[in-house]
């Protein structure tokens, strides 16, 4: 059995950021496909249990960020998909907003060299 | 924001719990089935696919636990599962349930009973609008205060600038004629615009007319509801005629029931000053006042001084030296050591409570060592500590909450029979002692803190119970909880000890009271009073002959050995307390300097009527007559502070002239004294008084009290002794007939309820201690079985194991009741006030008590010694 690389736990949070964009990007899906769609954006460097999805999907359902109804999956069986709101596409921009400038920040003091802050 | 939108979606949620999870197994099964398809696809066996899918999926049943957590209302549904679990718990087991809920509803009924009478006495507010307005105004003399006279009354209310109104009251007996007999109540005479002044409301009819304040004008009354009832709810009584004093009167109003019902008086007639009693040295007024809106009892006090600063100026004979007090109307009738004892009687009830719940925390933690087994498997598959706390604690809430509610009704029975014993007058009419908001907010408190204070310390424990440990163990507990349920009795009875040196105390001062010198015979003596109408003409010698007559009416009835006439009856008052002096003495001249001293008339038959003795000279006789040389015999006090080193026998005392009919003192007369007599207790029981005696012949009053003597039964010569009354005066009542026993325990009566309340809730507290230890012995030889039979095996007796037994229940009784001394000693300081003859630290009263409980630690732990003792070794050895 293939030993599995040295996976990066994904922060806190970002389970939800990464499941909205994915819907924002590809539109409604299911949950399995939500899950092999982050496994394939990441490249496979996350060691996400596909399960750990559902809570993150309910509570983002419960927060009005995403619906979600009964449809017929690929190969024509009940499948539950999920869609992006009104809503949910507003915290998406804002959360990006936040991440971006997160980044920028911590970026920043990585570029930094000592000499500059003479 | 985001939480709240959350708590909303989950109480939507929360009616579809079984469609949602339902909903969630549907959308796993599908995902493992697309994942087992994608890993089929890429060559797997069908069942490594599946295992693979399964894998990478996570822990399902993790998740699901995530994921409904997710969805619910984690401190509702855990509260209402605990309730569930608490019902469960507690119906298994209903005799446990059962002493439980009668301890608490015991505990909070009489907290509740007791909070009500003095949430009602001390805190509520009046029942008159805008109450914080009314104030009394009293004169005063030397830091004392006083009544008011009638000219002064009028120069305060003309002179003031603070208040809206002022009207001035005073209460006097009246005859009236109800049935075949005169009968004698008490009324009350007011100035016209008092019941204005409170806002007080009528149930027909209408308040007294200013006009009608005046002489000529005032043959008006106002019924008190339950006198109206009494005259058989006349609806249509206004108009109709009363005879009062063999007068008429018509009756204008009835007062709305309440209030005036639960005070002294039976009806209100107005207060009319005829023009003799427009003078300033009778002072026999209440004045009550409202003030003006935003003045202040400052403000009020300190006008009112320049009032009573100008009139001294004007009037030094009779107001050099006289101030004033303006005093909030609330609580000012309640003496202060009333208010002390009410607040005392709490504490003693809180103290009944705090002993109940530790009561109740002993049972409960008794039952968590049973349930500790399950408490060990529960625990050891994964029950959080936190999830048992939680669970005894409901469990424990829940019992209080029961308790409390059985509490109220238990409260509400209590107060009835509170109300019931109650000595007439103790509290003011304004208290209306009924079950209201305020009272069932502090039964719910109570009811709260009794369910903390007895779960708190069994939960804890169940919530700690070691799972390996216990189960270990084979379900024979260690020493922990055993040494916390032995803490609490420790605790129970060091709260058992104050309570129980607080009635102490209370019960040595009765006894002390009961025991008090007197200075009369109690026995074989009848006394009541002859309330001559104030409008009938009298002068002396008609009174005397008048009394004469009675007097020699009375003393034919069959089996009157003596019988007297006196102004005051002993041990209620001496009828006269006016100023003295000396004559030849210096100190006196200044009249606001002299004091007072207890003035009664008597006929010579009185000593001999009450059985007082006389230390030196000699009594009155009939040969004391109005015209003969005015006599008068002092008590030994009177002898002791103003006669200290001179023969009494050759002094003269000055008191004014008492005149009849009219309230006035009159011109300084001298007397006499020819004699020293024994105190008589007058003021009540607790002190002695300086007291002159002068003759009935020589100071004639139409209104006097009769006392007689009897060979036999008095009460049931009564019939036969106011008919010979009748024959002399129709018209009088024999008001309030009572043996001198009966006057000693009516006047003592307040003292005997506060003690028997102290002693009710000390023998409660004793036998909730009682079976607190009873309970805890009990349990420990169940518990130590084992060990004990292996004691006897190896040759200890029975007395030894008895006595091991007793000497632990000893040892805990004794180290409680060291604790309590603490509290005994700080509930004999609070006391100290309220008692008669008892120091604080009172060493006979809190041996006893020491004794009675350790007594009744003895009894209690004898029980489960015996049963220790009887045990037989080979059987309990045999059973482990």
């Amino acid at each position: 059995m293939e030993q599995p690389e040295e996976k990066m736990v994904i922060p806190l949070g970002t389970l939800a950021l990464m499941a909205l964009r994915t819907l924002d990007l590809l539109g409604p899906l299911h949950g399995y496909g939500i899950a092999r769609r982050i496994e394939q954006i990441s490249g496979d460097l996350l060691a996400v249990g596909q399960g750990t999805l559902y809570p993150v999907l309910l509570k983002l359902e419960q927060e009005g960020a995403v619906q979600s109804e009964w449809g017929a999956s690929e190969n024509n069986r009940r499948a539950r998909f999920y869609r992006l709101t009104r809503a949910g596409r507003r915290r998406l921009q804002q959360e990006r907003q936040d991440w971006d400038q997160t980044t920028e920040i911590v970026a920043r003091f990585f570029r930094v060299k000592a000499e500059e802050l003479q | 924001m985001k939480a709240a939108k959350r708590f909303l979606a989950r109480l939507g949620s929360y009616g579809t719990r079984t469609r949602d999870e339902e909903r969630l197994r549907e959308e796993i099964e599908e995902h493992l089935k697309l994942q087992t398809e994608q890993n089929a696809r890429a060559g797997l066996s069908p069942a490594e696919a599946r295992r693979q899918a399964t894998v990478r999926f996570g822990a399902v049943e993790a998740i699901k636990e995530e994921y409904r957590d997710g969805r619910r209302l984690p401190l509702l549904e855990t509260l209402f599962h605990n309730t569930r679990y608490g019902f469960r718990q507690l119906r298994k087991k209903p005799g446990l349930t059962a002493t439980v809920l009668v301890t608490l509803a015991l505990g909070i009924g009489a907290n509740t009973a007791i909070f009500t009478v003095d949430y009602a006495t001390l805190l509520a507010p009046l029942p008159y609008p805008d109450a914080g307005q009314l104030v009394m105004v009293w004169s005063t003399i030397r830091g004392g205060r006083n009544a008011v006279s009638t000219a002064d009354f009028l120069d305060w209310k003309r002179e003031s600038r603070v208040f809206q109104d002022l009207n001035a009251q005073t209460e006097s007996s009246f005859n009236i004629a109800t049935r075949a007999q005169p009968e004698n109540v008490e009324g009350r005479v007011t100035t016209p615009g008092l019941y204005r002044m409170l806002g007080y409301p009528f149930f027909l009819g209408r308040d007294f007319l200013p006009e009608e304040g005046q002489p000529l004008n005032d043959h008006v009354v106002i019924l008190t509801h339950k006198f109206w009832q009494r005259l058989g709810s006349n609806p249509h009584v206004l108009g109709a005629t009363l005879r009062i004093n063999s007068e008429p009167y018509t009756v204008v109003g009835v007062f709305a029931p309440g209030l005036t019902d639960r005070g002294q008086g039976e009806f209100s007639v107005p207060l009319a000053f005829r023009r003799e009693q427009l003078n300033r040295d009778t002072r026999w007024l209440d004045v009550m006042g409202r003030l003006k809106p935003g003045v202040g009892i400052k403000q009020a006090q300190s006008d009112m001084y320049g009032v009573t600063k100008r009139l001294a100026g004007s009037y030094p004979t009779t107001n050099k030296g006289w101030g004033v007090s303006v005093e909030p109307l609330k609580n000012d009738f309640i003496p202060a050591s009333r208010i002390t004892t009410l607040w005392l009687l709490l504490g003693a009830i809180a103290f009944v409570l705090l002993i109940a719940c530790v009561n109740v925390a002993n049972l409960l933690l008794a039952r968590s060592l049973v349930l500790q087994r399950e408490m060990a498997i529960r625990s050891a598959l994964g029950a959080k500590s936190g999830t048992i706390f939680g669970q005894r604690l409901t469990e424990s809430l829940l019992l209080s909450l029961a308790g409390g509610a059985l509490g109220v009704g238990c409260g509400y029975a209590m107060l009835q029979g509170l109300i019931a014993v109650t000595p007439p007058n103790t509290l003011p009419s304004e208290a209306d002692l009924r079950l209201n908001w305020p009272v069932l907010l502090f039964t719910i408190a109570a009811t709260t803190l009794a369910g903390l204070l007895s779960g708190c310390a069994p939960a804890w424990y169940a919530s700690r119970v070691d799972a390996a440990d216990a189960l270990k163990e084979g379900g024979r507990s260690g020493a922990g909880p055993h040494r916390l349920r032995r803490l609490l009795v420790v605790m129970e009875f060091a709260l058992a000890l104050p309570l129980l040196a607080g009635a102490g105390l209370a019960i040595h001062s009765f006894w002390n009271l009961m025991n008090v010198d007197l200075g009369v015979r109690t026995d074989h003596t009848l006394t009541f009073f002859l309330d001559a109408p104030d409008a009938r003409p009298s002068t002396p010698p008609s009174t005397t002959a008048y009394y004469r007559k009675m007097l020699d009416g009375i003393a034919a009835v069959p089996g009157v050995s003596h019988v007297s006439v006196e102004t005051g009856t002993p041990l209620l008052g001496t009828g006269f307390h006016p100023h003295f002096f000396i004559v030849g003495e210096p100190g006196y001249l200044d009249p606001s300097l002299r004091p007072w001293v207890g003035v009664r008339a008597i006929t010579p038959g009185y000593f001999a009527t009450f059985g007082i003795r006389l230390i030196e000279g000699r009594a009155f006789t009939d040969r004391d007559t109005f015209t003969s040389t005015k006599v008068a015999i002092v008590n030994q006090y009177f002898a002791d502070r103003f006669l200290r080193g001179k023969n009494p026998l050759q002094m003269r005392v000055s008191i004014p002239q008492l005149l009849a009919g009219p309230v006035r003192v009159g011109e300084p007369v001298q007397w006499q004294i020819v004699g020293v007599f024994h105190n008589v207790r007058s003021r009540g029981l607790r002190e002695d008084d300086a007291e002159i005696c002068i003759p009935f012949w020589q100071a004639p009053w139409p209104s006097a009290g009769v006392g007689v003597r009897m060979s036999g039964n008095p009460m049931a010569a009564l019939d036969s002794i106011a008919r010979a009354v009748h024959a002399v005066d129709p018209e009088v009542a024999v008001a309030n007939p009572r043996t001198m026993a009966q006057v000693r325990d009516d006047v003592l009566a307040s003292d005997r309820f506060n003690m028997i309340l102290f002693l009710s809730f000390a023998a409660i507290g004793l036998v909730l201690a009682g079976v607190g230890i009873y309970g805890v012995m009990a349990f420990s030889v169940a518990q130590r079985s084992h060990e004990i039979a292996m004691r006897m095996a190896l040759g200890a007796t029975r007395n030894r194991v008895l006595k091991l037994v007793l000497e632990e229940g000893a040892r805990l009784a004794c180290c409680g009741s060291g604790l309590g001394l603490i509290g005994a000693y700080l509930v004999g300081r609070a006391m100290q006030s309220t008692l008669f003859g008892v120091g604080s630290l009172d060493y006979s009263a809190l041996t006893i008590v020491g004794l009675i409980l350790l007594a009744t630690a003895l009894v209690a732990c004898y029980l489960p010694g015996r049963r220790a003792a009887s045990l037989e070794p080979m059987q309990a050895l045999r059973r482990e």
